[in-house]
This record gives C-alpha cells, structure tokens and sequence, in this order.
C-alpha cells in the first residue's frame, strides 16, 4: 500500500506462510476444578442432567432466541448437607473459529453467580489441512521456536467475539426456566 | 471434555479466562498460594471498567454521559476520567486523528447499537474539542456528541489488571484482552500475531516486554467491491477506515498501544511522530497473495524491542 511505501523507512520484511504457527487449544479447567472454582462450599455435586424433550427446547428456544443442538444438557447439583447451593450447568459454543466450553453458575433463585471457561480451541482453517501448505512449517523467523501442537503464549489480534457465549448463558438461564426452577425443596 | 495441550509454563502457572469487554480476557499467572484469589481480584477491575465504560450496557456511565452531557454536566469515577483524560491528551498530540466522539457513524455502519445513541444522526455533531472536562471530574458536551471508549478502555482495563496483579504480589504474569497484551516480571517474550486474512494462523513478531495492541478487521466480512470496513472512523472525513492490514503497536503500557493502534491504521505517516512520544513502535501487517505476509516497522531493527 502506497502510504507504506512512501512513509515507512524501513524495508518491508516478507513472512512467508511458512512460519506461522498452527491453531491453539488451551484447557484453563478441568471439569472437576470448574466445579470447584463457582461452587468452593459446596460438599457434592450431584448430577442432574436435563432431557432436552420437545416440550422443554420450544420453550427454551422461545425464551432465549437460541437454537438448541444437544439431547441432553450436562447439569450438576452443587449441595451442602443436602441443601442447594446452586446448579452448575456445562455448555459448549461454537464460532467461526474456536469451539469453546463452559460452565455457567446459577444460585438457587436462577441467577448467574459466575462464568469459567473451561477449553478454547480454535479449529484450523481449511489451508492447515493442505500437506504442501503443512510442509512449510519449515519455518525459521524471530527466534523459530514454534512447532506443530507447540502453545504459543502470547497471541495478538482479536480472538473471538462473546457474542456466543453471550447467547449460550441466555439459553442457560431459559434452561433454568424450563428445567431447574422450583428444585430448590427437593 | 477433551483434554487440551498444556502451556509451557505448564502447572508452575494458573492460567484462566472470562468473557469480558466482548471478547475472552484470559490471565495467567505464576502459581502461588494467593495466586487464584489475584486473578479473581484482576477480572473483577476488568468488570467494572466494563460496567462503566460499555457502549452497549445503557446503565453504564458512558451511556449516561451520551445521554445527559449535552444538558448537564456530569461527575464521573476515577477510572472513566482516566480515560477520557488520556484520551484527550491523544486528540491533541494527533492533531484530533484519535477522536472519541466519532461513535455516531459506527452506529450508522452497524458496528454499536442504535439503541444506545441518543443524538439523532442529522444533529450537528461536535468533536473531540467539544468534550469538556470540567473541574470535580465533570463532563460536559458543548456541541451535541456520541462518544465510544472502544478504541481505549480495553487496553486501560488490561494495565488496571496488571497493577492489581503487582499489588497482589504476582510476579509474573500476562493479561490478555482479545489482543490488547501485557506482560511483566518475565523479560522479553515471544509474541505472535494474527495473520489479518485468517485469523487462526499466528505471525511471529518481535520479542514483547511490555504492552501490544493489534488492530484489524479480522472478522469483518470481505467486501465484493474490495476489502471490507474496519470499525475505525477518520475524524476527518466521517469514513470507515478500509483495508485487509492488520496494524500492532508496541508500547510501554496497554491503554497507549490499544489506541495508537488506531491512529496507525488511519495514517501510517501522521503517527510515526505520536509513537516517538509515547514510547511506541507500530508494525504493519499487509497480507500477501501466498498467504504469507509483509511487516512494515515504523523504526529501523526487526529485533529491536519496543
């Protein structure tokens, strides 16, 4: 681009396609320590999870705008001595370049008590899947330390917009609607 | 759940992420035994400068700024004066290129909601000159404005995390807000970019030892009339910036780097002076037809650090 070239004193440098790094995949929890990190009180968690029937996914669709895809929604009761502290719901969302799980905290009334992230893993676009374009991952530039399956640490450049997860703690909190609401006695 | 590869720094750090500031902000810190507890402590300053300074979120103070500064002016917190002091300090050194108040034709070209402006698009609009900042930490609108911090408060949240971070006695650590990136305690570290035209491959970039921004339009869809808009207006003129390049800022903290980001892409040849005064050094990416890419460095030296 010509404001560039005119302006920028320094040569351009050409990386080639051969350096760049692959997709990430980073695990902030395991199922376990998510549970553990919203609920630290609690002394079980019990699973629950909820049949998406018919009935419940047109009203949580309803509720929350959302389509749903999964059968079956991973649900835990968090209790202490039997009472309820509260539901820790497991999600999934996808974007145009990540998949990402989650879990959603909700206290006993149905709001939201917290969000963790459980997996980020960005899927590879259809190029990294080309064995020629593969085959440049020969790469030598800035210190060359990367390798396939390597995590990089420090990555800039927008990642994903929350806009997934945004709708997929709406679909939770309808979940809790047609689901959960009204267990709290039990 | 599958299990994820491990980072390097492996069990010997906490590394956790929340969706905030309408990205995911991950954080990861050396492991300690109060390490989980500053963490917490960190999204929790990134939280409230979201509920303060979001665009979308009609209880923030932003909004009620866009609402009522025109006819009164209105107290602000410590940190949204921060910003709105930052970013008048930028208008001037830039010669009003940075410029808050342009949000008005982002709402126009779809980038932020129409529900949260409050002036109608015909109104005669003022710009950054017309953002008063007022003793007591008042603000006032002289003219009729539409401002967005987005081009700012997300580095400014990232440099908040990190000093409550350091307060909490973290040692090393990064905080990383969709790209606005900071660092300490660790000297220089590898850094990767986001190639501008796919964004799941990463470009290797020189070391970082401190903060760094990338602006680009990486999820703007491409236009058939060339590239697509960026959401980054030009004072000037009114217009989207446009263009498939990707422009990274390096500088000594996040708020500085997230918006020099911006006044780079609008005029590569207006910055280079602004980046010398604060400490900053900009790298253009330019994707290239083989899907490589070429850098542009705003000072001399591939391996100098910022």
């Amino acid at each position: 681009m010509n404001d560039l070239f005119n302006w920028w004193a320094v040569p351009a440098i050409v990386i080639p396609a051969a350096v760049a790094a692959p997709a990430q995949a980073v695990q902030y929890f395991t199922l376990e320590q998510a549970r553990r990190a919203l609920f630290p009180d609690a002394a079980a968690f019990v699973s629950r999870p909820v049949e998406l029937n018919q009935a419940r996914r047109d009203l949580i669709e309803d509720y929350s705008g959302v389509r749903l895809r999964a059968e079956h929604q991973p649900v835990w009761r968090a209790e202490t001595d039997g009472r309820l502290l509260g539901w820790f719901v497991l999600d999934e969302v996808y974007g145009k370049h990540e998949f990402i799980t989650y879990a959603v905290a909700l206290d006993p009334a149905g709001a939201v008590r917290g969000i963790e992230i459980l997996d980020y893993r960005e899927t590879h676009g259809g190029e990294v899947r080309d064995k020629r374009w593969q085959a440049q991952f020969l790469g030598k530039h800035y210190g060359d330390s990367l390798k396939l399956g390597a995590s990089v640490q420090n990555i800039s450049g927008a990642t994903l917009s929350c806009k997934h997860i945004t709708e997929g703690v709406r679909r939770v909190l309808a979940l809790y609607e047609a689901a959960l609401k009204g267990e709290a006695d039990r | 759940m599958s299990a994820a590869m491990q980072g390097e720094r492996g069990a010997s750090t906490v590394r956790r992420a929340r969706p905030l500031l309408g990205t995911l902000v991950e954080i990861e810190v050396d492991r300690g035994a109060q390490s989980e507890a500053a963490i917490g402590r960190a999204f929790d300053v990134i939280a409230q400068v979201q509920d303060l300074m979001s665009f979308h979120d009609p209880a923030s103070e932003l909004s009620r700024l866009n609402r009522e500064a025109l006819n009164v002016p209105v107290a602000v917190s410590e940190p949204t004066w921060q910003v709105l002091q930052a970013a008048r300090r930028l208008s001037i050194a830039s010669d009003g290129l940075f410029d808050i108040t342009t949000a008005s034709a982002l709402v126009d070209r779809g980038f932020l909601p129409t529900t949260a402006r409050y002036i109608r698009p015909s109104a005669a609009v003022g710009d950054w000159r017309h953002l008063e900042l007022l003793p007591g930490r008042r603000v006032w609108f002289a003219r009729p404005l539409c401002i967005d911090l987005g081009g700012i408060a997300k580095g400014f949240a990232v440099d908040r995390a990190t000093e409550v971070l350091r307060a909490a006695g973290v040692r090393r650590g990064r905080v990383n807000a969709g790209g606005d990136l900071r660092v300490f305690g660790a000297g220089p570290e590898a850094l990767h970019v986001r190639h501008p035209l796919q964004p799941g491959v990463l470009v290797p970039m020189p070391p970082l030892e401190a903060a760094v921004a990338t602006s680009a339009g990486y999820y703007q869809p491409r236009g058939h009339l060339g590239p697509a808009p960026v959401p980054i207006v030009h004072p000037e003129t009114g217009e989207l910036a446009r263009g498939q390049r990707s422009v990274t800022v390096y500088a000594p903290e996040c708020m500085s780097a997230d918006a020099l980001t911006k006044v780079v892409y609008l005029d590569p040849a207006r910055a280079t002076p602004l980046l010398a005064a604060y400490g900053a050094r900009a790298i253009v990416l330019e994707p290239e037809p083989d899907g490589g890419c070429r850098l542009y460095h705003s000072v001399p030296g591939p391996a100098a650090t910022a």
